[in-house]
């Protein structure tokens, strides 16, 4: 992160990272409102409208629901705890947290339409 | 990659419980990667979001992985497995027959504990339903434990009725929800005590089988399993008492109160009994590998986390069990306290019995219970009596207004009686609503108190008026006989009552700070308490009034003159009290007058606020009072300006006159008779006040840097000034 910084600040990079920025800027503009789900480093996983971001890559999901780890295989069907998502709303996944993040294949399309 | 294969092994798995939209379009794609390069690029402290969404927004979302916010977090970290009670039967992990009596009783100790700990304000969830047994009664085969179980469900589905019902709760005070549980509805309540009363008879025979005899040699066997079984029978019968007088207190009848009492009085007998035999019941082991809950046979705390709104996860920590009879035995306490409401007559008695109750910041069970037992569904008191006629009552003992007495020849009059009957109804509602406000928190009540006032401020209005036409009406009939501001007398004393009682939560809520309790007390002892009693003489005065025309038409009548005994007029002590507390507040705004001259008070740095402001604001409710009308801030500082005097007293001066308050409250106080814990517990600030204004009056420690402290230990209202 501090690399980063440091470029950002040498003048000879400017031009370049500018473009970058804007591009950036632009492909998470294109997720904004779009359905995400988001891993998290405990392994519960959660689904919800992707809303906000920053550097640090913490996201806002509005309207999550939570889904607790599937204990690897499937084969507890009956406990009854897993199945069933547990309405959480607005929720803050800090970035060192976040383990992957999905979107839909559609809205992906768009995307690049987009871009 | 790793990321990749353990997403491609859920895919599989994900069918299982996304909701139909999303299972629909399940294509999802990993994004990780271009997404947290993307967000690299982002400035420091920028956020990218949607137009509609701002940080305000941004802020209301709960953090996840902080334990403080994420109640899902705990329940994703245990190892072990959390098991419903069905899986649990099926596993054998608890069993629902053949459990051994210390078994029983540590599972009821627990759940006992876990009502106390729902009652304290903690969901439902987390606290008695973190008890297997009682999720589905009917699949428990020991008798005792269903009895119990069932008993246990009940107790919690009136009190949560009774709450509902009296709505003198706040979140902080009480969480309703029932998270879809079932609450024992397919059973009656009579067959659950039917049901516990049978058990409880076997357990008695048990008792009686294994009591020693004279002259036996114990076996210490047979005595281990005497005391065994007398502390379930015990815990049975407790949960059949408690459970019978909450039932009767659904009961319409007003004697079904006093067999409330009857039973708490029985429940409390058993509290001894329960107490000594705690450690008979079996523990929570506390092996588990994370160390994060005890572990109960019986009992999954973690049961009911997927059920927890998502809002802050509450930690309810439940009681441990040895203060669990002392909380039973304060509540029982309450209770039986609750019970006694029903022999008092007077409205204003009634008022202050919820005072004094609310005073000692009762649980919000038993608020509950005296909210609806003085009010029963069809808007009755203690459902015999209107409203209206406890009101008309009131007005009789404290002003005797001619329109409500007999013999007044306004009494045949049917506009009169219109104009009053109007009157009163209209008073019904805002009485109501002010014998509820002392239902609620004491936190709440204050906030309450301030909106009340606008209510009351019409009633002050409608009261004036009334007066005057009946006055109109009185001296057409009876031209010797006065209308005068009857009923705004009583209005009047309620709003003065209303207020004071609102500056002074403050004190108890710990509001105001140093600098701003000059004019707190200012306003009470030069203001409201000079009103009230004002109010208070002229309605003694109206009293007497009525009674001389009473005394003379029986002259008129019998020339036998009764000789009466000079009776002790009924607001005396009312007055005798509004004096000392006047005292009291005048001694106060003199001591903190004196020792912000000696510089012993902090005083802010005014930079985006003012005295002004401040006051103001301390007094905004009073506002909408029209009698008194509230004083302005620069009215006060007119009025306290101490330059009006010549010469200015010096602090020395104002610290003797202080003295003098608390000296004058102490000798009000020490002539009451029989004085209660109220005039005590005054007493216990004034006097050691008296001397400490003497000495500091003498020049004691005037150099000192230090600021006094002001302790409130021995009264809620007027600290105990200390100098170091």
């Amino acid at each position: 992160m501090t690399t980063e910084n440091e470029e950002n600040g040498t003048e000879m990079q400017t031009e370049v990272d500018e473009s970058a920025y804007s591009l950036a800027r632009c492909k998470l503009e294109n997720l904004l409102n779009k359905s995400m789900r988001i891993r998290m480093t405990d392994g519960r996983t959660l689904v919800g409208l992707f809303l906000c971001t920053d550097r640090d890559c913490n996201v806002i999901l509005g309207s999550a629901q939570e889904f607790l780890k599937s204990t690897g295989t499937q084969c507890t069907p009956d406990s009854f705890s897993q199945g069933e998502p547990r309405v959480l709303g607005l929720a803050m996944i800090p970035g060192h947290h976040v383990v992957s993040i999905e979107v839909e294949s559609e809205s992906l399309q768009t995307t690049t339409h987009g871009l | 990659m790793v990321m990749k294969s353990s997403v491609e092994e859920e895919e599989g798995g994900w069918g299982l419980g996304i909701p139909e939209k999303m299972r629909n379009n399940a294509d999802w794609v990993d994004v990780t990667k271009e997404f947290k390069g993307a967000c690299k690029e982002l400035k420091l402290g920028e956020l990218l979001h949607d137009k509609l969404f701002g940080l305000f927004e941004a802020m209301s979302a709960i953090e996840m992985m902080d334990p403080k916010m994420d109640a899902g977090m705990i329940g994703n970290q245990v190892n072990r497995k959390v098991l419903n009670f069905e899986q649990a039967v099926k596993d054998e992990a608890i069993r629902v027959k053949d459990l051994s009596i210390p078994e029983l009783i540590g599972i009821m100790d627990t759940c006992f504990c876990c009502l106390i700990t729902w009652l304290e304000g903690h969901s439902l969830a987390q606290t008695v339903f973190t008890c297997l047994y009682v999720h589905n009664p009917d699949l428990i085969q020991d008798p005792a434990l269903k009895a119990f179980a069932l008993g246990i469900l009940k107790i919690c589905d009136i009190a949560r009725e009774k709450v509902n019902k009296a709505a003198v709760f706040e979140e902080e005070d009480f969480q309703a929800m029932t998270y879809g549980f079932k609450m024992a509805n397919n059973v009656t309540d009579l067959r659950v005590t039917g049901m516990l009363k049978d058990v409880e008879d076997e357990l008695q025979r048990k008792v009686k089988s294994t009591r020693s005899r004279q002259g036996e040699q114990r076996d210490p066997e047979v005595e281990l399993d005497h005391q065994q079984c007398l502390a379930l029978f015990s815990r049975v019968k407790f949960t059949r008492l408690l459970l019978s007088a909450l039932i009767s207190f659904t009961k319409k009848e007003m004697s079904a109160v006093s067999e409330a009492q009857k039973l708490m009085t029985q429940a409390a007998d058993l509290l001894p009994a329960i107490h000594s035999s705690i450690q008979y019941g079996i523990q929570s082991q506390n092996d588990t590998t994370k160390g994060d809950h005890p572990i109960m046979m019986g009992f999954e705390p973690l049961v009911n986390q997927r059920l927890l709104p998502p809002t802050f996860p509450r930690y309810a920590k439940i009681i441990k069990r040895e203060e669990m009879v002392n909380y039973f035995s304060k509540l029982i306490e309450r209770i039986k306290n609750v019970c006694e409401v029903i022999n008092i007559t007077n409205l204003h008695s009634i008022l202050d019995f919820f005072c004094e109750f609310s005073e000692q910041s009762p649980c919000v069970m038993s608020r509950s219970l005296l909210q609806t037992t003085f009010l029963i569904d069809n808007r009755k008191v203690f459902g015999t009596h209107l409203m209206q006629d406890m009101i008309k009552d009131a007005l009789r003992y404290f002003v005797s207004p001619p329109v409500l007495s007999t013999k007044c020849s306004l009494n045949n009059s049917h506009q009169a009686k219109d104009y009053i009957d109007s009157f009163v109804t209209h008073c019904a509602r805002p009485f109501c609503s002010l014998i509820q406000i002392h239902g609620h928190n004491r936190a709440r009540q204050r906030d309450k108190l301030g909106h009340i006032l606008e209510e009351f401020a019409t009633l002050q209005d409608e009261a004036e008026k009334v007066d005057a036409a009946l006055h109109g009406l009185l001296m057409k009939l009876e031209p010797q006989r006065q209308h005068l501001a009857c009923l705004g007398t009583w209005i009047l004393y309620h709003n003065l009552r209303i207020m004071i009682q609102y500056l002074l939560s403050g004190f108890e809520l710990e509001l105001y700070s140093m600098h701003e309790y000059y004019y707190i007390y200012w306003y009470l002892s030069e203001f409201l308490y000079a009103w009230l009693m004002s109010t208070l003489s002229r309605a003694d005065s109206s009293q007497m009034a009525e009674e001389r025309i009473l005394e003379e038409q029986l002259k008129v009548r019998s020339s036998k003159k009764s000789k009466k005994k000079k009776k002790a007029r009924p607001l005396s002590k009312e007055i005798t009290m509004s004096q000392a507390y006047q005292n009291m507040c005048a001694g106060m705004y003199k001591t903190m007058i004196a020792l912000d001259m000696d510089r012993k008070v902090r005083k802010p740095q005014f930079e985006l606020d003012s005295e002004q402001v401040r006051y103001e604001h301390r007094f905004a409710p009073f506002n909408s009072v029209v009698t008194p009308p509230p004083v302005h801030y620069i009215q006060f500082k007119e009025m306290s300006d101490l330059k009006k005097y010549n010469p200015p007293p010096r602090s020395a001066d104002l610290y003797m006159a202080a003295s003098k308050h608390f000296q004058q409250a102490k000798l009000i106080l020490e002539n009451v008779t029989s004085p209660d814990a109220e005039v005590n517990r005054i007493l216990k600030v004034a006097k050691p006040n008296i001397v400490v204004m003497k000495l500091l009056a003498g020049g004691h420690k005037k150099e000192t840097k230090a600021l006094p402290e002001f302790d409130f230990s021995a009264h809620k209202y007027f600290p105990v000034v200390k100098i170091i």
